[in-house]
């Protein structure tokens, strides 16, 4: 932990430290009044110090949950768990949260709204000051601090609002979309900056529909589809899930290898094959057959990305 | 349930585990920062500001114009024949009577003179003599009478009707229709004279023959207050109650849709409880409110002081110290609707519409208070919101005793108590229904 911060103290009386709190969903379910099952039974979790993705088309329900994490929206049936036990209203106040749409007040100063948003919590002026002064340095803010809100670019507006969600050494982290709209300099900015948080115990959960993004960030992954969890693990577990395809090169054409038992040819072109291979039995026929026609170039297994992944879950 | 927004005040077990702690715990405070941020914001509104100085200026401007017509004397030039008299008395006896009632109020600005009647004569209402200074034209026939009409040297003329027919009595006649000041002043000199004439050749005099036949009125309950004057104030109320109700209800609902279209409120919500959010908008916007009218009531009783109204400054400040009590109260109900109003909205567009109810009722408020008298307004002056213009209103005009005024008060204070708390829950229970309007009812039946 790199960062010490000058408002809040350690960890609550009630829990030892603040580190090792997971955040955990279960069966969490939100029926809207026209019977919509827009969130339905989700459960997963997102451990302590590490970045959880949330991923998921339009309206797969991951803005729901999370309002329903952080308590503007009630629960229809299931619970949300902080630290292993059902989670408080002092809880989420510890908590840093960042909702699916920005502006903050527009015609206010940055430093005076990130102060007043501060100094709400309980945080006094002088302290709240401080912190903020220090994030907006952080985040090269320095010199828009008396600057409009809506006077900054998006991607500026953007960083107030997470330096929103960040101050008073958060808890947890719900953060809805907060690279949409960030250039990859920027990006990293903000990753190195949650970095921070998770190093020293923090859940981050964010949702993000940039999944080469979330593919290289996060430790933990949640794909969500028409309110349901429809894959969950490490991006690891899950390229272990999806379908494994073989390149094959071969010295002519590989229009052959339709014709093998078995093989699932995806692709051909010239003599690049892209094959599904049903079993061990399988690559060697196909391996086989490819000797007795000549030269083979490349054989190599092709893990899916997590584009390809979460266009199979959510197909 | 123990996952919805925990509505647990602050000070029960669940919170006591986190009180030796500043994180987790809910800010006792934070209605005094939104209040005082409130305050702030619509204090530094360029909108607001030029508003209020506009306002300012018109309150001022409309009383220096009654200060000056007040002492204005205007100058009239009356054409009468040389050879007749008659004519050349009458305008004499009208020149004299304009010039004396000149005087009188001259007399009464400068305090000289506190006689109600003086001051009276130059006020509203009062059965006057016009103020003017008459000079009177001599000349030689009815066509250089004529001439100096035509070429504006002479403002009327002064002759008699028909030819030598005393009966047919006097014309004034002028280029254009004769002023009505000159008129009046003209009308009572032949009065007068003709009067006069008439006692004379019946052998008895004017004085003999209207004695006794004065009629004063008199207010044995002290109030020096006209109906006229009652009318002004009662319309000045019911301005101040819409420019104070629209212009700081709409902040309070622009507000709100201000921290709900940008979830502002969704970071807030975990932190600080709703209500207090309410209380310190509400409370903000009330502050604002009754600045703004204390201002516009205390330029107002000093501009009062300038004009011959002057003498109904005493009963006037009871009337406005009422009006200030009632639009406290009041307000913080039309605060609270308004409130809702924010919250039923998503966007700053949608105000117009959700607001629309609101509007409807301070106008409504305002076009009953400023034109109701009689029973209707004593009705209307122990109904919550237009008791705010019209118990006041009734106190000015002498109709209301004191505990009238207070039992009026407890009742608006009772309206105020309950809109206050049903406006909570509709505006807890709307705020965080995202996606086109909202409805009260879906808003009073929410279940976070």
């Amino acid at each position: 932990m790199t960062r010490t911060t000058s408002i809040s103290t350690a960890g609550p009386a009630g829990r030892a430290t603040a580190r090792g709190a997971d955040l955990e969903v279960r069966d969490l379910t939100r029926v809207f009044g026209d019977g919509l099952r827009a969130v339905d039974r989700v459960t997963f979790t997102a451990p302590s110090g590490l970045l959880t993705g949330f991923v998921g088309g339009n309206g797969a329900g991951k803005t729901t949950t999370m309002r329903m994490i952080m308590g503007v929206l009630a629960v229809s049936e299931g619970e949300v768990r902080f630290g292993g036990a059902p989670i408080t209203a002092a809880d989420r106040r510890t908590f840093g949260y960042m909702p699916e749409e920005r502006g903050l007040y527009p015609k206010q100063a940055v430093l005076d709204q990130l102060v007043y948003l501060a100094r709400l919590r309980g945080v006094s002026a002088r302290a709240a000051r401080a912190e903020v002064l220090e994030q907006l340095e952080r985040l090269g803010l320095a010199e828009r601090a008396k600057d409009h809100v809506e006077k900054l670019s998006l991607g500026n507006q953007q960083r107030v609002q997470i330096i929103a969600a960040l101050m008073g050494s958060p808890r947890a982290l719900v953060l809805d979309e907060p690279f949409s709209g960030l250039d990859p300099s920027a990006v990293d900015g903000m990753v190195d900056l949650l970095r921070e948080h998770t190093a020293r115990g923090v859940p981050v959960l964010f949702s993000s529909h940039q999944l080469d993004l979330v593919e290289r960030l996060c430790e933990r992954l949640v794909i969500l589809k028409g309110g349901r969890v429809v894959a969950a693990g490490t991006p690891a577990e899950l390229q272990e899930t999806g379908t494994v395809r073989h390149r094959l090169v071969v010295g002519g054409d590989a229009g052959w290898v339709r014709g093998v038992p078995g093989v699932h040819a995806v692709d051909v072109e010239g003599s690049v094959a892209l094959v599904e291979l049903a079993d061990e039995g399988a690559t060697r026929r196909l391996l086989t057959a490819a000797l007795e026609r000549g030269p083979v170039h490349e054989l190599t297994p092709l893990r899916p990305t997590l584009a390809q992944i979460f266009r199979e879950v959510t197909a | 349930m123990s996952t919805t927004t925990d509505p647990r005040p602050h000070g029960t077990p669940a919170s006591l585990q986190d009180s030796q702690d500043a994180v987790g715990r809910l800010n006792p405070g934070a209605w005094l920062l939104v209040m005082n941020r409130e305050i702030v914001v619509r204090a530094l509104n360029k909108a607001f500001l030029v508003g209020l100085v506009v306002s300012l200026v018109l309150i001022g401007g409309v009383l220096a114009f009654v200060a000056w017509q007040s002492e204005r004397t205007d100058s009239y030039t009356v054409a009468v024949v040389g050879d007749d008299a008659t004519a050349v008395a009458v305008a004499q006896t009208a020149r004299e009577r304009g010039l004396a009632s000149a005087e009188a109020a001259e007399a009464s600005e400068d305090g000289d003179d506190g006689d109600e009647a003086a001051a009276g004569a130059a006020g509203f209402g009062a059965v006057a003599v016009p103020q003017a200074d008459i000079t009177v034209l001599e000349v030689a026939d009815d066509a250089a009478a004529r001439t100096a009409l035509e070429d504006g040297t002479a403002d009327a003329w002064l002759h008699r009707a028909g030819a030598g027919d005393p009966g047919a009595g006097w014309t004034l006649a002028g280029w254009s229709e004769p002023s009505g000041t000159l008129t009046t002043l003209l009308g009572a000199g032949v009065t007068e004279r003709v009067l006069a004439d008439n006692a004379a050749r019946a052998g008895t005099s004017v004085a003999e023959l209207t004695a006794g036949s004065t009629l004063t009125t008199e207010r044995l309950d002290g109030h020096a207050v006209d109906r006229t004057f009652v009318f002004m104030a009662g319309f000045a109320f019911a301005f101040l109650f819409l420019m104070g109700a629209i212009g700081s209800g709409a902040m309070v609902a622009g507000s709100v849709v201000e921290e709900k279209q940008s979830r502002l409120v969704e970071i807030m919500a975990p932190a600080v409880s709703l209500r207090h959010l309410l209380a310190g908008k509400i409370l903000g916007s009330s502050v604002i409110a009754l600045a703004q009218n204390v201002l516009f009531a205390g330029v107002g009783l000093v501009g009062l002081s300038f004009t011959p109204l002057a003498q109904t400054l005493p009963a006037m400040s009871v009337s406005l110290g009422w009006f200030v009590a009632f639009f406290t109260v009041g307000f913080v109900a039309v605060a609270s609707l308004y409130a809702v109003a924010g919250a039923l909205a998503s966007r700053t567009e949608d105000l117009q519409s959700t607001s629309t109810p609101m509007t409807m009722l301070v106008m409504a408020v305002y076009f009953l208070t400023f034109s109701a008298s009689g029973t209707f307004e004593k009705v209307l002056s122990f109904v919550p919101l237009t008791s705010v213009v019209s118990m006041p209103v009734r106190v000015l005009a002498g109709e209301a005793a004191w505990w009238e005024a207070l039992v009026s008060l407890g009742i608006l204070a009772a309206f105020t108590a309950v809109a206050v708390l049903v406006c909570e829950r509709a505006y807890r229970g709307a705020l965080m229904q995202t996606g086109g309007r909202v409805t009260w009812r879906k808003a009073l039946t929410a279940e976070a």
